[in-house]
């Protein structure tokens, strides 16, 4: 006899929309609202909310990757300085010369798979824990580049500026990558053997490997991914900001708005459950918070507050949601 | 008994949880001084009833009286002031914290606002020896055996001064001494005047300690009779609807096939000498006491604690496995002792958690729902299994232990290995669900497989297996058949008997 376990669960799950939906609908209230209540109604025209849509792609970036290694039950604090490397990386590279703007995106991409490399390692095979290893790592990006770099390096040429500013009709080429990556990292999770893994990875890693699934390589691939993920996020940076500084991560804090905004959109931070779209909602609530702020021209120390009361808020929501009848 | 030696009682409680009734106008009572156990299939609402009792569910209707008063609590705390006390299937002790740390939690002396370590010591001095047990005060609760940990949980109740105990399952993680030693304790509590409500599956245990048994079924209450009226099968009867003989299934009259595996000589850090085969078609059962080394030589021949010495083959040909993965490639499965820990992706559905195996051997892309990824096999499976739940897209972690089982082990039949090694396949599950799972062990051997089945369980062991190895200390001291019984086992697995041919041949005359 299993009702008595049972039932209670499915009723709950049924009567709950999705996460993501959820945080949508939420966003939209609150950009309508503010819109409407400022009067500022181009804002809610084509221009406004593609100015909305840009405003995701960079954190929307790293946080599809911190995704990942959240869902393989780590996670990664060295993105932000990672963005950084890649930022600098790209613009020294490039020195404003076309023709440099292949290998600079190369050696941007392989330097960054290699730091995902390190930290997926350090977790998976040392069994540092990863706050501590991540933290570590970056620790040692930041050095190396701060040792190097301290100032603005480099520039970026006109045509790799069109990764930022350039659109298709009126949409940013940006924001439409930004769509095409969490489409992919969507597919990845949802229709891969590699998808299957993670998950089994984050939910049980002692199953999972008992069951024959090399965990291992899943914790490291994550992470490789994350990394690549911070590694484009820098690309972006630099290209939007023509130039890459040793702190253009560091100020948006990205490591810890991207662990923020995934456990925003309901993936545990424990691992093994979650996904893309509740991620890339949540970075929507968080663009939509700041669109909003502007539009009310308040200053932007309240708009912290704000961020921190939403990620306990939804954080308590999942839980309370989870505490159902049935202990 | 009095009026008065009445401890509890608890008067139609009935307990509703969306769509489902748990709990059916149950009415429950324990004296002082008495033993009573509850029994029944998982689900069958006595974890609900004790919850209720415990103060972590609210009665919809019904009352309870402790020593003749009404009581109700709203909070686990107010049952724990109301003197009850319950010790639950899973340990909460704090592994880091001593012994006297644990004991006290949340009751910790103080003197002039400061810690009064050395009363906590003493009073956990005073309670361990009061359960005569040697175990020291300032141990770190981490460092203890299992067994050990029960005791400082009945410790810690104690230290409560609870009068009415609760214990669910007490024994579900124990091997047959350590949870005759906790009988033992029961039995002491008892003639101290406590009332023990008594939750188990292990019928040996009841007859052996309950005064009274209340059976329940679908929330309801069947009966309650003194255990002189309930003799075992009587007791199973009631709890499934069918006898005790058809609970393990019969053994087969052909003779084993070839040879699968073949150990000799393996060793590793916790084993030595262990020479054993096993042919296709049958069951070999490896029994032991806790520590023994059964666990570590299951994980041995799987390849997760791999054999540093001696030689193994497998299908005639000698392998070396490093870990697990290899050990599935070659053809072996494996059962974990620790369902919650290794077994069960909690978070993750049913049909997650049965294709874990197959997706872990999966070609990359699943595609358009189709292939090894799939769901529909693993509903197929599942329908095979008799799993029960309200849907086989629900995570696992809401279903009963038997059913919990049921997935894990079809995860292993969907990717049907030539040998399966099981380890307690039947810790912690009801009755219903362990006939279902003796059965599926017997038909994945009908069908020219090998089983390994390593259980703490003695009439398990000989219910099911054709034949024993028992191991103590980390060697095998023994061979014997069925038919030698639980003496001549737990003879071998004391390390009582030297010489395992004698014991050998010994069974086959008995």
């Amino acid at each position: 006899m299993t009702l008595a376990d049972t039932l209670p669960a499915s009723r709950r799950t049924r009567r709950s929309l999705p996460v993501p939906l959820l945080l949508f609908l939420a966003s939209a209230v609150l950009y309508v609202g503010a819109a409407l209540y400022t009067g500022q109604l181009n804002q809610l025209g084509a221009s406004g909310l593609v100015g909305l849509a840009q405003r995701m792609v960079g954190l929307g970036i790293v946080a599809l990757g911190q995704t990942f290694v959240i869902l393989a039950g780590s996670i990664d604090l060295s993105v932000a300085n990672l963005i950084s490397v890649s930022a600098v990386l790209a613009s020294f590279v490039m020195q404003g010369d076309p023709a440099m703007i292949a290998p600079a995106v190369l050696l941007v991409l392989v330097v960054s798979a290699a730091v995902g490399f390190v930290n997926g390692g350090v977790v998976a095979k040392l069994g540092v824990n990863p706050l501590i290893a991540t933290l570590g790592v970056g620790l040692i990006l930041q050095g190396l580049l701060s040792a190097s770099f301290n100032n603005f390096a480099g520039s970026v040429p006109e045509a790799f500026q069109g990764l930022a500013y350039g659109t298709i009709g009126i949409i940013p080429w940006s924001v439409l990558a930004l769509l095409a990556l969490a489409i992919i990292g969507a597919l990845l999770l949802r229709s891969t053997r590699f998808g299957a893994h993670l998950y089994a990875t984050g939910g049980n890693m002692d199953g999972a490997r008992l069951a024959g699934i090399r965990t291992d390589r899943i914790t490291i691939l994550a992470h490789v991914i994350c990394s690549l993920m911070a590694g484009l996020t820098g690309l972006y940076l630099a290209s939007r900001l023509r130039s890459g500084a040793p702190w253009v991560g560091r100020d948006g804090v990205y490591d810890l708005e991207s662990i923020a905004v995934v456990v925003i959109g309901g993936t545990l931070l424990s691992g093994g459950r979650g996904g893309v779209w509740g991620t890339l909602a949540g970075v929507l609530l968080f663009a939509t918070l700041d669109a909003v702020f502007n539009m009310l021209g308040v200053p932007a120390f309240p708009k912290q507050v704000m961020r921190g009361a939403i990620v306990i808020l939804a954080v308590a929501a999942y839980a309370i949601r989870n505490k159902g009848p049935v202990a | 008994m009095s009026i008065d030696a009445i401890a509890l009682e608890m008067r139609d409680i009935t307990k509703s949880f969306p769509g489902v009734r748990a709990l059916e106008a149950v009415s429950f009572d324990c004296a002082h001084g008495e033993v009573h156990a509850i029994c029944g299939e998982n689900g069958a609402g006595k974890s609900t009833l004790i919850k209720v009792l415990g103060g972590i569910y609210q009665p919809d209707a019904g009352s309870i009286l402790i020593e003749g008063k009404p009581a109700a609590f709203s909070h686990p705390v107010e049952a724990r002031r109301a003197g009850i006390s319950i010790i639950h299937q899973e340990l909460s002790l704090l592994p880091h914290r001593t012994v006297a740390e644990n004991i006290y939690l949340g009751l910790e002396p103080t003197r002039g606002g400061r810690l009064d370590r050395k009363a906590m010591m003493e009073g956990a001095r005073r309670l361990l020896g009061r359960l005569g047990s040697p175990i020291s005060a300032d141990a770190r609760a981490g460092d203890l055996a299992i067994a050990e940990q029960q005791t400082v949980e009945i410790a810690k109740a104690l230290a409560l001064d609870a009068r009415i105990l609760v214990m669910d399952e007490p024994t579900a993680a124990l091997d047959d001494t350590n949870a005759k030693r906790l009988l033992d304790l029961v039995a002491r509590l008892r003639s101290e005047g406590v009332a023990i409500v008594y939750v188990s599956h292990r019928m040996p245990e009841i007859a052996a300690i309950a005064d009274r048994v209340t059976i329940m079924k679908d929330g309801r209450k069947v009966e309650t009779a003194p255990i002189g009226a309930m003799p075992t099968d009587r007791i199973v009867r009631l709890m499934v609807g069918r006898e005790l003989s058809d609970y393990y299934p019969a053994r087969p009259d052909t003779p084993p096939g070839d040879v699968l595996l073949e150990i000799a000589g393996g060793g590793n850090a916790e084993l030595a000498d262990i020479d054993l085969s096993v042919r296709a078609g049958e069951i070999v059962g490896i029994a032991g006491l806790e520590g023994s080394g059964k666990a570590a030589l299951a994980r041995a021949i799987f390849g997760d604690q791999p054999f540093t010495r001696g030689t193994v083959r497998f299908l005639g040909a000698p392998i070396d496995l490093r870990h697990p993965r290899a050990g599935i490639e070659a053809g072996i499965g494996f059962l974990s002792d620790d369902r919650k820990r290794e077994g069960c992706l909690l978070q993750q559905s049913l049909r997650d958690n049965l294709l874990l195996v197959r997706r872990a051997f999966a070609s990359p892309v699943r595609g358009s729902r189709a292939g090894t990824l799939a769901d529909g096999e693993a509903d197929t499976m599942m329908r095979r299994l008799d799993v029960r739940a309200a849907h086989f897209g629900q995570a696992i972690g809401a279903l009963s232990g038997g059913n919990q089982q049921k997935v894990i082990l079809g995860r292993w039949l969907a990717r049907d290995p030539r040998l399966l090694v099981f380890c307690e396949p039947t810790r912690g599950i009801d009755v219903a669900a362990k006939a279902a799972i003796y059965q599926l062990m017997r038909d994945v051997a009908a069908r020219g497989r090998g089983v390994v089945m390593v259980s703490s369980d003695l009439p398990e062991v000989i219910g099911v297996s054709d034949r024993i190895l028992v191991m103590h200390q980390g060697r095998i001291a023994g061979e014997c058949s069925p038919e030698v019984g639980e003496e001549g086992v737990m003879a071998l697995a004391v390390g009582h008997r030297p010489a395992p041919l004698d014991v050998a041949r010994e069974g086959a005359l008995a």
